[in-house]
Formats: structure tokens, C-alpha cells, sequence
């Protein structure tokens, strides 16, 4: 335990990508009457922000280094989905390519490299009008 | 669990106005907010699910859409919303637009989902409600 205070820090992040909506389980027709449009691929600009939580370091009056986040994001993540088709990704086998299956993806990708005890939220936005927040299994 | 936000835009009329006060006391509790005036609104509204197994969706998108249009813009857009029927009674700050929209939007949404209404007045102000536990 440390008696720092605790705090958080957000970076923002982008990636256009493109995605469909398609159940493998179901028939055509199925997954057009439940899904519409969206089972014709298209894509999205995604912004991505990540939140970590932790001590202010008395050394460095930091909760992260940025530029670490941005590197550990950056090759973890922006890398992996940027102008990439996530239906093709192994993230994506079987899960349909939902903000929020998108959000878990990320979350799930940057745990090892952050810390379950440093990565605060994953906020995906699809578009300037929809966001997921995920905060991990236990939230 | 995970939270969705959706962002939904509406423009307004309303003045700050509590019936039970003089007119000259509403002009001295809320000052130039008195005067008739409006405001390009935006309403975040947040529900908390699970991504179905199958599907990956946490919330019908479309089934929130509908609830937030017939509910709540429908009524408000391009209106005054001291006319509104289902405002009645309410003082139309930021907060009571939360609190108000929360009561028109939980009972059309799955029990328990909705997580928090936010009413982003201006670019300066921004209220939220989280229903009455919170």
C-alpha cells in the first residue's frame, strides 16, 4: 500500500476500422432481419480512450508516463485495429465486432501490459454519438 | 458489466420561472436566466448491460432510440419547454431536465438498466442524474 494520492489520466487514441454484424450460428436471412444494415460491412473512425488509475509518483508527479501509455497503446492496440478489418481478427472469432465486444478486446489486450490494478477504463466511441465504458470483469 | 452512452441533440425555449413566486422574485432568484431564451441541448443517456453471447450487444440501440425520441425529443424539440405537458411542474434548470427525463425514460427502458442521464446545457454546463440511490 502507499499513501501517495491516487489519481487518474486519460489519453485519447483513433483507429478507423471495419466491421459487419454477422452471427456465424444463423442463417442470411436471420441475421439481416435482426442486424439490418449492419451486416454489410462498412467502417468507423474509433476513438479510444484509456484511463489509468494510480499513485501520483512523489518523483515524477506522475500517475503514468504518457508517453509509455501511448507506446504500450499504441503497439498493443492501434497497431493491431488501425485500418484493419476486425471480423478477420482472432480477437473477433465467433464475437461479433460490437463497440462493446470492442471495448472488452481492448481491455483485455492491455491488461497484461498495464496491470489489472493500473488500467481504469477502456471508452470506445463508434461515433461522436455512441461510447461504451468497460471497466473489466468485476465492475 | 459496461455502460453505453448515447448522445442525442435537441434545441429549446425556456425561461427559469418557479410558479409559486412573484414575477419580480423569479427575476431576482435567477437574473437574466428569467428571460425567455434557449439553448442547443445535447442528452447523454447511459444504460448498463452484458454483451449477449451471440449477438455482442449489451442494449437494443434501436429499441433506446425509439424510447429517447418518443419520450423525451419529441416533446422537447423546437418546443418551449415550460409548454411541455410532461414538464409540468418542472423548473427547467439542467438538473431538473435530468431528473425529469430520467422518470419520462426508465419506465420505457428494460427494469434497471438506465445508469445516468446528463443534460449538457451549454458547452460550460453539464448536469447528471444517476436515479435516487446514487
Amino acid at each position: 500500500m502507499t499513501d501517495e494520492p491516487r489519481a487518474s489520466s486519460t489519453r485519447r487514441f483513433a483507429f478507423s476500422a471495419a466491421h459487419r454484424y454477422w452471427v456465424d450460428e444463423w442463417p442470411r436471412g436471420e441475421n439481416e432481419r435482426f442486424f439490418g444494415r449492419l451486416t454489410v460491412p462498412h467502417g468507423h473512425n474509433y476513438t479510444l480512450d484509456v484511463t489509468v488509475r494510480g499513485p501520483i509518483d512523489p518523483q515524477t508527479g506522475m500517475v503514468i508516463d504518457l508517453a509509455e501509455l501511448k507506446r504500450i497503446v499504441g503497439e498493443t492496440v492501434v497497431d493491431r485495429f488501425d485500418h484493419a478489418d476486425l471480423n478477420a481478427d482472432a480477437l473477433f472469432r465467433g464475437r461479433v465486432p460490437t463497440t462493446e465486444n470492442i471495448a472488452i478486446a481492448v481491455w483485455d489486450l492491455l491488461v497484461p501490459k498495464l496491470g489489472a490494478d493500473r488500467l481504469w477504463q477502456v471508452r470506445v466511441w463508434e461515433d461522436p454519438t455512441l461510447f461504451v465504458d468497460y471497466r473489466g470483469p468485476d465492475a | 458489466m459496461l455502460e453505453l452512452t448515447r448522445i442525442y441533440h435537441f434545441s429549446a425555449g425556456h425561461r427559469l420561472a418557479n410558479a409559486a413566486l412573484s414575477p419580480e422574485a423569479n427575476a431576482a432568484l435567477y437574473g437574466p436566466c428569467h428571460r425567455p431564451h434557449g439553448h442547443n441541448y445535447y442528452l447523454e443517456v447511459t444504460v448498463a448491460g452484458r454483451p449477449d453471447r451471440l449477438t455482442g450487444m449489451a442494449a437494443d440501440l434501436g429499441q433506446l432510440d425509439r424510447a429517447v425520441s418518443e419520450r423525451v425529443l419529441d416533446h422537447v424539440d423546437h418546443h418551449t419547454l415550460e409548454s411541455v405537458p410532461a414538464l409540468a411542474g418542472v423548473v427547467t434548470t439542467g438538473e431538473g431536465l435530468a431528473h425529469a427525463f430520467w422518470r419520462l425514460l426508465a419506465p420505457a427502458l428494460p427494469s434497471g438498466t438506465l445508469r445516468r442521464v446528463t443534460v449538457v446545457e451549454t458547452a460550460k454546463n453539464r448536469f447528471e442524474y444517476r436515479g435516487e440511490e446514487s
